[in-house]
């Protein structure tokens, strides 16, 4: 409760910060907001640009339309977009749902592999074991997502005929085709990711093993798996924990691309066509949602160290 | 009535050519670099690969695979570049449709025919036609639509109505009424301006109308999820008996052209859209695919800003043209093979196609290239300002397309060769577009053309008032032109003034070519009648024209 005392006020002066640089997109750009959302053929009907000025409230001090939007943003209205008439929270909601479930599953299909693979990596460290792990880890952190999609349709759609190349099924329409459509992008983002969740896990764990703990507890005759997975794998998670909460950027980064890729209707899709259609409140909507994801994201990681790692909830610093 | 003539208000022309232009730039440009037809340097332009069609059977479902997705569905807010068009033709009607003849036709209405001086058109609608929702078709739906959606303010249609009135004649007939001459005012109506939709619906669904489209087609509007799929079904109470013959149609948006070849290899689409000419060739080589070709009016150009120094200069203009080898051109954006050259911005299967003009084009001459230049850097008083002897320089901007980017740089290099300094630049589609609009440029790669009448074509291309004159090329003549070809009707006439526009444009360089755009329908073998689709009078209709058809005459036997 304490970390949650004091890491509070600091998530939301860090999410005042966010809102206030993704309100100034429309601002900082050159020329009149108006014009470069209506482009030059709508920017030549005055009464078009005068409706927009009005609308977007930009005849307003900066300080009163930033309280105004955010006003607006926080009870859920960000605007509706000038190219397609869709309200942006709308637009959102509609998307959301596909990058989280992508995201959620590729990083579970990165730590189901990681945490084993890295662990075994680490036992061994040196053995045949380790070099094939540690040679594939650097194999796979070679491969971008985009390649990894067109290699897994390739192999998993074309050849094998497994897995639709493309397409999307909702959750709610069904499930097990919803799984179907989700693989496959999940996976693409997902070895990248466990390549590099794998050789930290290692890395860490290495340390922790060399541990006075640890040989106290193999002293003990405590059983190996005993050991790996309740003595040093807490201990040796820290980095990962940091690195998977930093990674959701990257997820979406990553996502941008596969949803691409996949024809998948997601955050990043969105974000892309929105930008090469400089549908600039759908912009600005779409980077607050994944600016506050991503900060709160690791606000929630912040928390979950001290979960981990009691002496950080009794307000003592880490020292392992 | 037989052919049409139009002629639209001027203030018309320019979104409409900025919507294209968007449009084909986002999709159309170039292909990758996989040329698998054209080791042999033949170029044989559209071919069609099509099995056995045997009768038409009711019943089915097919998905198609688009190119893109469209902001909104609604003629008059809808911006539909050739995948809407695909989708609208399944919900919606065109009023008027282009013939296998090239000649526009009427197909929701049932007559259209101008006054002697082309400043009234007055169109017929067929009788007993309903929107799905049951709302009649009549001349106060048309009245509605016309005045409320199509000339509202910020409706994408309301420039070019701009100075066009709607009059109600009777209970299905209406006058359009235009302010000045307009010999082919009928092919806007086979744009959205020509696809009527319910007033009662889209009303009732206010800010959502888009997001529900109401029409008289072939198929009733079912769901739409943006960027994922849109799904028609079979409209039962369709006007013209035994259409459509499919149950259901899903349309889904797959932007990545190897994953939407992907997707129709491992049968996830039965319908695949494409106007990339490496991906029409990977269309042809794929088994138990037909393969729909047709060359449109639409071709690679780079436009010259003649405002500009040193571009400002026609030696200038005349050396980059004479500088290129076109086929290399064609070549690495994988059309060899595919596409022929171009020569103007009419195809060589158009009636405006002129072989006067292909036989004046200029042909590749790097020593006739460097004279021109080498004259213009040499001549003291040369446009730029430079010294003699100093080098020309300007820069040359593309989309960051992969296939865009070897064209620019090959370009970079025929010129390089002939003494030209040439700096590429990659701009997004949006900014190189508006750049084009407000002069902003010295040279850009694009696409020049419509799948129109001429005169729009050339209208907004090269008229001395376009707002979309990206080149800024103007000649009185063409004006002149421009205004003979708005009031005349006789096919002979205007071909004779497309042919002397074509001619003074060819002789000034304000842009050159680079292969006409092939449209691609690729259909897995079950899936029949795509080309077949005829008028309600029988006529033939234009087939598969920019990868559209009309769904009602297409069905499945998987």
């Amino acid at each position: 409760m304490r970390q949650l005392l004091i890491r509070l006020p600091m998530m939301v002066a860090t999410l005042l910060v966010v809102s206030f640089l993704t309100f100034l997109l429309t601002t900082l750009l050159k020329g009149d907001p108006a014009v470069l959302i209506l482009g030059p053929e709508g920017a030549q009907d005055p009464q078009a640009v005068a409706a927009v000025r009005e609308d977007l409230r930009l005849d307003d001090p900066l300080p009163t339309r930033y309280v105004a939007w955010l006003g607006d943003a926080v009870s859920g209205d960000l605007g509706r977009s000038y190219r397609t008439g869709q309200s942006v929270t709308e637009a959102i909601g509609e998307r959301l749902p596909v990058t989280l479930e992508i995201g959620v599953l590729a990083i579970t299909i990165a730590l189901a592999a990681s945490i084993p693979l890295g662990t075994l990596s680490a036992f061994r460290a040196g053995g045949a074991a380790d070099r094939v792990i540690t040679g594939t880890s650097f194999g796979l952190l070679a491969v971008p997502s985009f390649m990894m999609a067109i290699l897994l349709i390739w192999i998993l759609a074309e050849w094998l005929g497994w897995l639709p190349a493309t397409g999307w099924v909702r959750l709610t329409d069904d499930p097990v085709e919803n799984l179907r459509t989700a693989i496959m992008p999940a996976l693409a983002l997902a070895i990248g990711e466990c390549a590099v969740y794998t050789r930290l896990l290692r890395a860490d764990m290495i340390t922790t093993l060399q541990q006075d703990s640890i040989t106290m507890a193999r002293a003990k005759g405590i059983p190996t798996r005993r050991i790996l997975f309740r003595h040093a794998l807490r201990p040796s998670s820290f980095s990962l924990m940091t690195v998977v909460g930093l990674q959701v950027g990257a997820i979406i980064g990553g996502a941008v691309i596969v949803e691409q890729l996949f024809a998948l209707p997601g955050i990043g899709r969105l974000l892309v066509d929105s930008i090469l259609q400089r549908d600039l409140i759908m912009v600005q909507g779409v980077a607050l949602v994944i600016a506050i994801s991503f900060v709160v994201i690791n606000f929630i990681v912040d928390l979950l160290y001290t979960v981990l790692d009691p002496r950080i909830r009794h307000g003592r610093a880490a020292t392992a | 009535m037989g052919s049409v003539p139009t002629r639209r208000p001027r203030a018309s022309r320019r979104l409409l050519w900025t919507l294209v232009a968007a449009g084909l730039i986002a999709a159309g440009c170039g292909g990758g670099d996989d040329d698998e037809a054209g080791s042999d340097g033949e170029t044989t332009g559209a071919t069609s690969d099509i099995s056995e069609q045997g009768e038409p059977v009711a019943g089915g479902s097919i998905t198609v695979g688009l190119e893109a997705e469209t902001n909104n569905w609604l003629p008059g807010t809808g911006q539909f570049s050739n995948a809407g068009t695909s989708v609208a033709f399944a919900i919606y009607d065109p009023l008027m449709r282009r013939d296998a003849n090239g000649e526009m036709q009427p197909y929701l209405a049932e007559s259209i025919e101008p006054n002697a001086d082309l400043t009234e058109w007055t169109l017929k609608l067929r009788p007993d036609i309903t929107f799905h929702d049951d709302t009649p078709l009549n001349a106060q739906a048309l009245k509605t639509i016309f005045d409320d959606y199509l000339k509202a303010d910020g409706a994408v249609t309301a420039a070019n109505l701009a100075e066009v009135e709607m009059v109600i004649v009777d209970d299905l007939t209406v006058t359009y009424q235009l302010s000045e001459p307009n010999s082919a005012f009928a092919d806007e109506l086979g744009l959205a301006i020509g696809w009527p939709f319910s007033p009662t619906a889209a009303a009732a669904a206010g800010d959502d109308a888009g997001s529900r489209p109401v029409g008289t087609g072939p198929f009733v509007f079912d769901s739409w999820e943006r960027d994922n799929r849109l799904i028609v079904k079979k409209n039962p109470n369709y006007w013209q008996e035994g259409l459509p013959y499919l149950d259901e149609i899903v349309f889904r948006p797959i932007p990545d052209e190897d994953t939407r070849i992907s997707s129709l290899e491992t049968g996830d689409i039965d319908v695949l859209q494409t106007l990339r000419q490496s991906s029409g060739v990977r269309v042809r080589d794929l088994e138990g695919v037909d393969s729909y070709e047709q060359l449109g009016n639409i071709t690679g150009v780079n436009i010259f800003n003649t405002t500009v120094p040193p571009l400002d200069d026609v030696r200038v203009r005349e050396a980059l043209a004479r500088a290129v080898d076109q086929a290399q051109i064609i070549e690495i954006q994988g059309g060899t093979g595919v596409v022929p050259p171009s020569t103007q911005v009419f195809s060589e299967d158009d009636p405006y196609y002129s072989e006067a003009v292909a036989d004046a084009w200029a042909t590749y001459d790097p020593e006739a290239a460097t004279e021109l230049l080498d004259e213009y850097i040499n001549d003291p008083a040369r446009s730029d300002g430079k010294a003699a002897g100093e080098p020309v320089t300007f820069r040359y901007d593309c989309p960051p397309d992969p296939s865009l980017v070897d064209m620019a740089q090959l370009y970079q290099s025929f010129w390089g060769e002939i003494g030209a300094e040439v700096e590429l630049r990659q701009v997004e589609q949006a900014t190189h577009i508006d750049e084009a609009i407000s002069g902003d440029y010295e040279a850009k790669c694009f696409r020049a053309g419509l799948d129109r009448d001429p005169l729009p074509t050339l209208e907004q291309a090269f008229s001395s008032t376009s707002g979309l004159n990206f080149t800024r090329f103007t000649d009185p003549a063409i004006d002149e032109n421009l205004d003979a070809l708005g009031t005349s009707t006789d096919i002979d006439e205007r071909k004779a003034l497309v042919e002397e526009i074509s001619t003074i444009v060819n002789d000034g360089f304000p842009m050159t070519y680079h292969g006409s755009t092939l449209s691609v329908l690729g259909t897995q073998e079950t899936v029949k009648g795509l080309a077949a689709w005829t008028f309600p009078e029988g006529a033939e209709g234009s087939g598969t024209s920019g990868a559209t058809t009309m769904w009602g005459f297409v069905w499945t036997t998987g």
